[in-house]
């Protein structure tokens, strides 16, 4: 035993500079390219640091000076982050319920035998599709297809629905709920094949006793799939909102980078956009990504947790 | 092969020994460089240097003149990229390599001042573009920095005009001859009562208020930061009333932007609104839809100065400093703007409106000459009488962000989304985070 | 009495396999509605498309392709061809390394090794716009900006891929095999490139593929990063097209300059979506 213990860690002591090779050039390009920004950003945080014109004012050290700027209420009566912490959620939000409705309703067609669907993947690529589809292209064809002068509103003025066309890229709510619908598009099908493989794990004879013993679907939805179901569901669903937190192109691109209509569609990183702008507010900016940090920071610790108990 | 390696580097040492020893011609001007660096944000004046002063094209970005390349570099204006990456290019110009540096760049109105008044250009009189007199005054004069040294010329002159269907000018004032529409709009109060008129004739005045943003906003008479502090002349506020009624009166076909979809549809056969106003640029770039073959009104047209003399926009090309090709930048100036046979085609091809009076007055006074899109009218000679009046004054390096963000911000309140107080203040919140360095109150 | 309710069974998922039928049709129509019209918008002309709206494609298309292709204010050649270098550079390099690293982590004992697995896992759920600003700050400061390697390199560390070929290496590889491997007097370096790469081939090509789209796909960073038109990769011109701007007046080119972008994710897709689809099941840790 001794002897054998031994002549493995001879051997390992032998291999272990290959493990060291095998991920230096990993961690070296990690370094460079995420580490040292992300510390760069986080130091920039604390200094004023911007471009006025031609002329760099600063750095100079402002403590914590930009994040109080940040949590002061602007000329319209807001503050700001709060307003589009809040408005990323919320666009997230209106896209994830149906999202997570329709995938788990989805999941459940697919994975029933007695539904036994036919054509599952056919209808899987077609709906995972949009997953692939370039987000920025997407939100611009969503653009040219519901402005005023559009597809949608000619089909609405010919079809006599309305005889003014709707000017769907001004209002609040529809601004909102085409962004949400697009995200929809974008992630129901991936979501659907995700809670699929969610299901397709759960022990077959589960279900089999289930139905032995005379369970409805309803029951055995919520008695053993859920239950079985949830550790995934939580995972996919953080890591949604996630996801959520960073969006960026689909409304940058619809509303042009200004969030209209009355700034109800400026996301977070949109915000943030703004500040790398003609300004180049480093400093400004470092705060903004500080917080998202923090944000996705405690949001990984649920994701963290949901992985262990897998 | 060793000895072959050896010789070569011999030889070598001894030419670079022999250049270096050589004693200096003070006369003889220094080698300039072999690649001269254009900064632009779309191709516009690019189209006119591969016409009129390369002499072979490469490629899209690329064209030969001499044995010197010329590259052009482009990003888009919107949302100020083209300044962003303009501005970290000029602060880099230092440490550049020769064949890197910016050597010329173009500039906007909006923002011209900002690199005049800066180290980042340079006096063009000493590169040997000497001759003025036959520009535009206002034109040397924005180029100019605060002591008078003149940065950079302008190869066109931007007086903008009222450009209107003579169709719709026929319906609502029973007219469509130049002199005689002018007479009935040469003010904001007749504008306004033949708005009315129009509305009545089932047709619109404008097309949208941001098209007469400008009559506006180049008139003024103090400028968008005045001692660092944001300031609301009265003349925009009088835009904002004006476009407010505009709409609310349904004088307006609607509040779109410049150049959305929403406005140059109403460019076309079908549309009913009767005003555009617009430079020369205007017809070549911006009025597509009227020129459509098939659904298009070519010829339907014809410009007038309208209720106030104004210009817009205009393309400056700017000397930068550091440049290692002064000769050719000078060269490029002045073919542009002294060069007779090319600024009489930028008239005569590419329906511009020149930085030449010599030629615009003697396009202006020939009959013979007409633009067939405006139903034969001689555009020159309205753009020459108007070029008197412009004033080109009040000038910011934060236009730009000002212009563009006002414009945005307000249309949410013609649009009916906000109150005109949320509009302003979202516009100055904009305004406080695009240029930290402005008091916005 | 047995007979009705296997009738009535019968009735009952008669009727509910037509609704779940009704659903999944309803919800490809919605899936591909908004595609089919932008392919037939793409081949009708300005005037067309203002006049109204059809199902049925016009025959513009050629001439949209033609004026789309040659637009020098979008160059979207240009762009394409930068996005296909960015993207498969990337992909190349991204699933290489990634396997590399994995590969490291999982057969080698060293000190750190533990340590180093969790803080691979610990990254992967950063933001890539948390290190943005510092990124772009570096990116001025070196006058690395409009250099499409600073968004290719990058990839060589791409924690949620490692965290895949990890999890694929400890399901498909067996550590006696890279032992008797070294007996056969292999070095290290030839054993990873010619027994362990060769096995993780299902593996790397569903990362290339996902990471090919990725990059393909991807605006914020190159948005920030690039400006110079012939530098530019797709959706960052396509983007442009959203901003105000004269040369946009022709819809029929504009729809076209979209099914650009979007046409080559789509043929890769409809040639390998059976092994995409297999591949976001397995590698379910994207975000």
């Amino acid at each position: 035993m001794d002897k054998t213990l031994k002549s493995s860690e001879r051997k390992s002591i032998s291999y272990a500079k290959w493990g060291y090779i095998f991920i230096i050039p990993f961690f070296i390009v990690y370094a460079i390219f995420t580490l040292y920004p992300q510390i760069l950003t986080i130091y920039n945080s604390f200094f004023e640091y911007y471009r006025d014109g031609l002329n760099i004012i600063g750095p100079n050290f402002v403590g914590l000076g930009n994040y109080v700027k940040l949590f002061t209420p602007n000329l319209s009566g807001y503050i700001p982050i709060v307003k589009y912490t809040i408005n990323t959620v919320i666009l997230w939000f209106m896209g994830a319920v149906p999202q997570f409705i329709i995938a788990m309703l989805l999941a459940l067609f697919f994975t029933s035998t007695r539904l036994n669907i036919k054509g599952q993947q056919f209808f899987k690529t077609v709906i995972y599709m949009p997953n692939l589809i370039m987000a920025s292209a997407f939100s611009m064809l969503f653009f040219a297809m519901f402005s005023m002068v559009g597809p949608v509103n000619q089909i609405i003025l010919s079809s006599g629905w309305a005889d003014q066309p709707i000017d769907f890229l001004a209002m609040k709510i529809t601004v909102r709920s085409l962004i949400a619908l697009m995200n929809f598009l974008m992630w129901f099908g991936n979501t659907t094949i995700l809670l699929m493989a969610g299901i397709q794990g759960i022990d077959e004879s589960l279900f089999e006793s289930a139905r032995l013993d005379g369970s409805s679907s309803t029951q055995v939805f919520f008695h053993i799939t859920m239950p079985l179901l949830m550790p995934i569901f939580i995972y996919v669903f953080i890591t949604s909102m996630i996801g959520g937190i960073q969006m960026f192109d689909v409304p940058q691109v619809l509303t042009n980078g200004i969030g209209t209509p009355n700034n109800t569609s400026m996301t977070l990183i949109m915000y943030l956009n703004t500040f790398l702008g003609i300004s180049k507010n480093y400093g400004m900016a470092g705060a903004v990504s500080v917080l998202l940090f923090i944000i996705t920071a405690i949001l990984s610790i649920f994701v963290f947790k949901t992985i262990r108990k897998k | 092969m060793k000895k072959l390696l050896s010789a070569i580097l011999a030889v070598l040492m001894i030419v670079s020994l022999a250049a270096c020893t050589k004693p200096v011609e003070p006369d003889k001007p220094a080698e300039e460089g072999k690649v001269f660096n254009l900064w632009t944000w779309n191709d516009e004046f690019w189209g006119f240097l591969v016409k009129y002063y390369a002499d072979e094209k490469v490629d899209d970005f690329t064209v030969k003149k001499g044995d010197v390349t010329i590259k052009r570099t482009t990003y888009v204006s919107d949302n100020m990229a083209y300044q962003d990456a303009l501005d970290a290019a000029l602060l880099a110009q230092s440490t550049a390599a020769a064949d890197d540096k910016v050597d010329m760049f173009l500039a906007e109105a909006d923002y011209i001042i900002k690199y005049t008044n800066s180290d980042v250009t340079a006096d063009v009189k000493a590169m040997g573009v000497t001759d003025f007199s036959n520009t535009y005054q206002y034109t040397v004069q924005a180029a100019s920095d605060a002591n008078g040294v003149v940065k950079g010329v302008s190869f066109q002159c931007c007086p903008s005009a009222l450009i209107y269907r003579r169709s719709i000018a026929k319906a609502v004032l029973g007219t469509d001859d130049p002199t005689e529409v002018q007479s009935k709009l040469d003010s904001w109060a007749k504008f306004d009562a033949v708005a009315a008129d129009a509305k009545a004739a089932g047709y619109y005045m404008i097309a949208t208020p941001m098209d007469t943003y400008r009559v506006f906003s180049n008139n003024v008479s103090s400028a968008w930061v005045e001692g660092g502090k944001l300031n609301f002349d009265a003349r925009i506020s009088e835009w904002m009333d004006h476009a407010e009624k505009y709409v609310a009166e349904g004088y307006a076909a609607n509040a779109s932007g410049v150049w959305d979809a929403e406005k140059t549809n109403e460019m076309f056969a079908t549309g009913k609104s009767m005003c555009f106003f617009g430079p020369a640029w205007y017809f070549n770039f911006c009025m597509g839809n009227a020129q459509d073959p098939e659904k298009g009104c070519f010829g339907d047209w014809a410009i007038c100065k309208g209720p106030e003399a104004h210009f817009w926009g205009g393309t400056w090309m700017l000397a930068a400093s550091g440049t290692d090709n002064p000769t050719m930048v000078a060269d490029i100036m002045n073919t542009f703007i002294n060069n007779a046979d090319v600024c009489e085609k930028l008239v005569r091809n590419e329906a511009q409106f020149s930085n030449n009076q010599i030629i615009n007055n003697k396009l202006a006074a020939d009959t013979s000459y007409g633009n067939d899109f405006l139903g034969g009218q001689n555009d020159v000679t309205v753009f020459a009488e108007l070029a008197k009046d412009i004033r080109f004054e009040h000038i910011t390096p934060y236009d730009q962000g000002c212009n563009e963000g006002l414009q945005k911000y307000f249309q949410e309140f013609l649009k009916g989304e906000v109150t005109k107080d949320t509009a302003i203040a979202n516009f100055k919140d904009y305004i406080k985070t695009a240029y930290p360095s402005v008091t916005v109150e | 009495m047995k007979k009705d309710l296997n009738k009535s069974a019968g009735i009952k998922l008669f009727i509910s396999r037509v609704v779940v039928y009704g659903i999944l049709i309803f919800l490809s129509f919605l899936c591909l509605f908004f595609f089919y019209l932008m392919f037939v918008n793409a081949s009708r002309s300005n005037a067309q498309l203002q006049a109204g709206f059809t199902l049925i494609p016009g025959g513009n298309a050629l001439k949209n392709f033609v004026n789309a292709w040659h637009d020098t204010n979008i160059s979207i050649p240009i762009g394409m061809k930068n996005s296909f270098i960015v993207a498969s550079l990337s992909a190349i390099l991204t699933s290489y390394f990634s396997a590399l690293t994995a590969y490291g982590t999982y057969v080698y004992d060293f000190r750190f090794k533990k340590v180093i697995h969790l803080f691979i896992l610990a990254i992967m759920m950063i933001p890539s716009q948390v290190s943005a600003v510092g990124f772009i700050q570096l990116a001025f400061k070196y006058h690395l900006t409009n250099k499409l390697w600073m968004l290719i390199i990058p990839s060589i560390a791409a924690p949620s891929v490692y965290f895949y070929m990890r999890q694929y290496l400890e399901a498909t590889l067996p550590l006696e095999m890279v032992e008797a491997a070294r007996i056969d007097g292999s070095n290290e370096f030839k054993i990873f490139n010619q027994i362990v790469l060769p096995i993780m081939k299902p593996a790397i090509a569903v990362q290339m593929i996902f990471s090919f789209v990725g990059s393909w796909n991807n605006y914020f960073m190159p948005a920030l990063l690039l400006n110079d038109i012939q530098k530019k990769t797709v959706p960052v011109m396509i983007a442009t097209l959203r901003s105000a701007d004269f040369t946009k007046f022709d819809m029929g080119k504009v729809y076209m300059l979209m099914v650009m972008a979007i046409l080559p994710v789509m043929v890769i897709y409809v040639i390998l979506s059976k092994s995409i689809i297999k591949g976001v099941t397995s590698g379910s840790v994207k975000g």
